[in-house]
């Protein structure tokens, strides 16, 4: 048995080290650790510390079944099931804008259909965890557009699934159409299969692979996990999604928390590994012939994001700031674009998109925390009429301090001591809310009839404010936030 | 949830509570993250974005909890 662990240690120490330099100036961590990988590889001058890395494929594909597996397990089911079916629409805006033009895209570079299909994904899904982490980073949890950006990645993710169990058929090259058909039916039923697995079988898997001491549970997770991952490569279905299934199932499980605890570490040194030996794969002298196109992907993928967060703004009546922070945030593109063009690659398709993705995520991945930390001066550009001409916006505000809605405020005080609704019925209540746009008074939300909320239901009036003694906050049904006076707002 | 807490699912995060103060200058936001860790968001009037982010781990947070709650001292 003979390892070169000193070049591939030593390749894995120095991507963390970049990694680490990188988030020092919060740089997302996934380019770097391709970084290492084109530059001290064997497709550039200078030291070559891993010369074949053919020989780190087993890792790499572990990383990527544990980057896939980990995705699902930690999927937030009921609350994307839960969602509104405006966040549906924003999202399928979204993606509809982004893959449509990355599709487009992809056929006017010529490389071929199925090359397009996959610059179509490497450029229309965003890095859920580049997303997430620069959301936290930038202090914008609190914020109103918030929910909608998280809520955006998350049906991305679900997305993923779909678009995957369409790609790999076709990535595993049937002859005729007759035969594309029969492959994408079958990847198709797979899923149907572990969806079903994943409702009424998750029980019993969880049975399989639990055990109480944490040893043994992660050894029986990997092990699931990887032969779950391998047979649907078998059947042509792709390791991913089968992986990012049987996260899904797991997901279902009472072992769902020790699972995600442990598999965390496992999957963020062999994801790395992945990126590194994407990275190694990389020849440099192929980024010239690329840089034109990567530039004007760029490019698109910056149009479409801010058309998007346009059309997401519109949706949930988000100010000129909201609009332009769900737009440049989710502007982030990592791990699927990377997943992405190593399945192209395997598949043996053109071979110029490793070279492309590597580059568009390099400079996506240094320009979206930069662009969205600044997309104050974005918001100063969008007119008014693009989002609701008839409201009046603040436009700096973060939306979560600050209401769209106040032009609707007509009536601001109220002596009514009962809630007329309530009296009428006979029925209790707990405390009173008036409506600002017409005065109308009812309970609130802790009485039995919340009559307050019905009202904002039948009539579309927006804001409510607290009829008690010694409370003067107001509350916005449409933003789902407490309400004060914008700051610096002109009045009337 | 008591009355004047607002609470946002965000996916993939954790829950975020919007707690009233009854004051129209100032707000707080608590984020509970599904990691443990939690973010307090403090707003005040003339600022467009929040004046102070805390970032605390579950201890740290267990312990100034104690501390608003009025359940720890020592003297």
């Amino acid at each position: 048995m003979h390892a070169d662990l000193v070049g591939f240690g030593a390749l894995v120490l120095i991507a963390g080290l970049l990694a680490r330099a990188g988030r020092r100036i919060n740089l997302p961590t996934v380019p770097f650790f391709m970084l290492a990988g084109i530059l001290l590889g064997p497709g550039t001058p200078g030291p070559v510390l891993v010369a074949h890395p053919e020989d780190l494929s087993l890792l790499a594909s572990l990383g990527l079944v544990l980057l896939l597996f980990h995705l699902g397990v930690e999927f937030p089911v009921d609350q994307v099931l839960g969602s509104g079916r405006r966040l549906f629409i924003a999202a399928g805006a979204y993606i509809g804008l982004n893959i449509g033009a990355g599709l487009l895209f992809g056929l006017a570079l010529g490389w071929g259909g199925y090359e397009a299909l996959v610059i179509a994904g490497a450029l229309g899904i965003s890095s859920s965890a580049i997303v997430t982490k620069l959301l936290i980073e930038l202090r914008r949890l609190a914020n109103a557009e918030t929910p909608v950006i998280l809520g955006i990645i998350v049906i991305e993710d679900l997305f993923l699934a779909l678009y995957l169990a369409l790609l790999s058929p076709v990535l595993a090259g049937a002859g005729s159409a007759g035969e594309l058909a029969l492959h994408i039916g079958l990847s198709f039923a797979y899923l149907v299969v572990l969806f079903a697995v994943a409702r009424f079988g998750a029980r019993l898997v969880g049975k399989v692979i639990d055990s109480n001491e944490d040893e043994l549970l992660a050894i029986l997770m990997v092990g699931l996990v990887v032969l779950v991952a391998g047979v649907s490569a078998e059947i042509g279905v792709s390791d991913a999604i089968g992986a990012l299934m049987i996260g899904l199932v797991v997901a279902r499980t009472p072992i769902r928390e020790r699972v995600e605890r442990l598999v965390l570490p496992l999957r963020d040194v062999f994801a790395a590994v992945f990126f590194l030996v994407f990275g190694l794969s990389i020849d440099v002298g192929g980024f010239g012939s690329v840089a034109v196109p990567v530039l004007l992907a760029v490019l698109v993928t910056l149009v479409t994001n801010v058309l998007a967060g346009l059309v997401a703004g519109r949706l949930f009546g988000l100010n000129q700031r909201g609009a332009a922070n769900v737009g440049l945030t989710v502007l982030g593109r990592g791990e699927f674009s990377l997943i992405l063009a190593t399945l192209a690659l395997a598949a043996g398709l053109d071979g110029r998109l490793g070279p492309f993705v590597a580059l568009y995520v390099l400079i996506l991945a240094v320009a979206s925390p930069l662009l969205a930390a600044n997309s104050r001066y974005l918001a100063r550009v969008i007119p008014d009429r693009l989002l609701h001409g008839g409201w009046r916006y603040v436009r700096e505000e973060t939306m979560s301090t600050a209401c769209t809605h106040l032009d609707r405020v007509y009536i601001t005080e109220s002596d009514a001591e009962a809630c007329p609704r309530c009296v009428e019925s006979g029925d209790d209540w707990v405390q009173l809310r008036m409506c600002l746009t017409c005065g109308a008074v009812g309970c609130c939300s802790d009485s039995v009839n919340n009559h307050a909320e019905e009202h904002y239901r039948q009539t579309g009036h927006p804001l409510i404010r607290s009829l008690e003694e010694g409370e003067d906050w107001r509350y916005c049904y449409i933003d789902g936030s407490l309400v004060r006076e914008p700051m610096g707002a002109p009045r009337e | 949830m008591g009355s004047g807490i607002y609470v946002q699912d965000l996916p993939g995060i954790g829950k975020r509570y919007d707690v009233d103060l009854g004051s129209n200058t100032q707000r707080i936001s608590v984020v509970v993250r599904r990691d443990g860790n939690r973010d307090l968001y403090v707003f005040a009037a003339g600022h467009d974005d929040p004046v102070a982010v805390i970032e605390m781990s579950e201890e740290q947070a267990r312990k100034v909890g104690a501390l608003l709650a009025g359940t720890y001292f020592t003297e």
